[in-house]
């Protein structure tokens, strides 16, 4: 059975459709990889996993269970966490605060164990230790990055949803967060990733989607996906740089 | 110098009731975006439920303040659920005219209920204050600095040291987030209102034997409040907590030096000063980081 299933998923925003009839499945231990341009519908698909959309048709099963009507709050607890577009890290919190709130979803927790996995956090993202004391607002895109995926991560959640980590951020900074996504999947947890940049997207994954104008166009293995002309003219970078490389 | 002294204490003594009533504004406003126009009939609610209480029923003082603010967690409660819960996903307009609703279905409901005659509560200490030096500390004044003072650094102590203060910060600074966190956003803000009530009718115990408990009261000390807010800087709970103090002394101040009938209006004069001069407030540029 897969972790998550999504059956002819609909979504729209009044009058515009964003998302018509998706269908896709990611299974345990895997990383899959939404591609698309901007407006595709990418990350409008996460926020209807999540519950912050109301799809208008279909269904969304986690582990066998339809996630539709419930509020965030009860999709988090199954054990669904959403690092959403933008970090979206409390800018008047501190970041050890905002790594420590990542854990709400899960009661009964002890303030020396809530402690004891903060700190455990900084030892996967070494470079924001130095800044856990300092405010959400101060901090750079790069480590506004590693805090929402630390937070996200507090969750100990079966599935992260990953939306754009690498947007705006400087090559290499791209770099060391696809670093930390593919230690989180060593370690075991299912990642539905969401990526414009389609290099980094693919390097970290073992299967991958296609989206176009709310559609699902094209799906299969990154070798597949980076053999299909078309797509790489389209989402992956282009034709004349693909052949400069190659 | 005397006298200075003695219109300091007087000054920062009303000041702490603009205060509290201030940060009712300003944690309302963090937590549901919204400005709450019936921040000031909390205080009128209560300072009535004491009349009720205290002087018609003559129940104990201790009990009466028990009941009044049990009271008010109540009222809290039905205006969270009645007044902003139905329109939270709506902008900020519609739920300001349903607070100002609200403001004016509570002042007339007491109005029907009681009448338009001002009442009086006795203050809490029969004593009528002491001497100290040459400035008289008058006994009710000085309630209402320590009791403003201890929920004060309750506050701090509750948003900075705890988790549920962690998580109503979280939620007035993105709800989205918060409740893809798993933080319950709907249980938080009604928290924050039935607090806020509490806050309001603590303030209105408070100044109640100060001033006439009347119907008019609320309004009275709500436009001060919302001055004071908006001089310490929109949204800033310490900015609420110094605004408020300050209006309290500039016009404790302006009525001895410069016009007992113009009392009231040094608040505003005060307000339109900052308003052109400095809008963001005494502390507003951390608000527009935050936003």
């Amino acid at each position: 059975m897969p972790l998550l299933e999504i059956r002819d998923l609909s979504v729209r925003y009044g009058e515009i459709e964003a998302v018509r009839g998706v269908s896709f499945a990611v299974e345990p231990g895997e990383v899959v990889t939404l591609l698309g341009s901007n407006g595709a519908g990418k990350s409008t698909t996460l926020k209807a996993i999540s519950g912050l959309v109301r799809p208008a048709g279909g269904d969304i099963l986690f582990e066998g269970q339809s996630l539709l009507g419930l509020k965030p709050e009860a999709i988090v607890r199954r054990g669904l966490a959403h690092v959403p577009e933008g970090r979206r890290v409390f800018p008047g919190l501190t970041v050890r605060e905002n790594i420590a709130l990542g854990a709400s979803n899960r009661s009964g927790l002890s303030k020396r164990v809530l402690r004891d996995e903060v700190e455990g956090m900084f030892e996967l993202f070494p470079d924001i230790r130095r800044f856990g004391d300092a405010l959400g607002w101060t901090l750079s895109g790069g480590q506004l990055q590693m805090v929402a995926l630390a937070r996200g991560l507090m969750a100990k959640p079966r599935i992260l949803l990953l939306d754009e980590p690498s947007l705006g951020l400087a090559p290499v900074i791209v770099q060391a967060v696809f670093a930390i996504i593919a230690e989180v999947r060593r370690r075991g947890t299912t990642v539905l990733l969401v990526e414009q940049n389609a290099r980094m997207g693919l390097s970290v994954a073992d299967r991958g989607y296609v989206l176009e104008t709310g559609r699902l166009v094209l799906s299969g293995a990154p070798e597949t996906l980076w053999a299909d002309d078309d797509i790489r003219a389209a989402y992956l970078g282009g034709r004349a740089k693909v052949a400069a490389e190659g | 110098m005397d006298l200075i002294l003695q219109l300091l204490f007087t000054g920062i003594g009303i000041g702490s009731v603009y205060a509290l009533v201030a940060l009712g504004f300003v944690l309302i406003f963090r937590a549901a975006n919204v400005v709450n126009f019936a921040q000031g009939e909390f205080s009128m609610v209560a300072a009535f439920l004491m009349v009720v209480f205290a002087v018609d029923l003559g129940w104990p003082y201790w009990l009466s303040i028990l009941l009044t603010l049990g009271g008010m967690a109540l009222l809290g409660a039905l205006f969270n659920l009645g007044v902003y819960y139905p329109l939270r996903h709506r902008t900020y307009l519609p739920v300001i005219i349903s607070t100002i609703g609200a403001s004016i279905f509570l002042a007339n409901t007491t109005l029907a209920l009681y009448g338009p005659q001002p009442q009086v509560l006795p203050p809490v200490f029969e004593g009528q204050g002491f001497l100290v030096g040459p400035v008289f500390l008058d006994s009710q004044y000085l309630l209402i600095i320590a009791v403003t003072a201890a929920l004060v650094a309750f506050q701090y102590w509750f948003f900075e040291h705890t988790l549920v203060g962690k998580k109503l910060q979280a939620t007035s600074q993105d709800k989205e987030m918060a409740a893809l966190l798993g933080i319950p956003v709907a249980g938080m803000i009604m928290l924050t209102f039935v607090y806020s009530a509490v806050l309001g009718g603590i303030a209105g115990i408070l100044v109640a034997p100060v001033l006439f408990v009347s119907i008019q009261m609320g309004a009275t000390i709500a436009l001060k409040a919302f001055a004071a807010t908006i001089i310490g800087g929109f949204g800033d709970v310490a900015g609420a907590i110094v605004g408020g103090l300050a209006l309290g002394v500039i016009e404790t101040f302006g009525a001895a030096y410069v016009s007992v009938p113009y009392k009231d209006a040094f608040a505003f004069i005060v307000l339109v000063i900052f308003l052109v001069l400095r809008p963001q407030g005494l502390f507003g540029e951390r608000v527009a980081e935050k936003a």
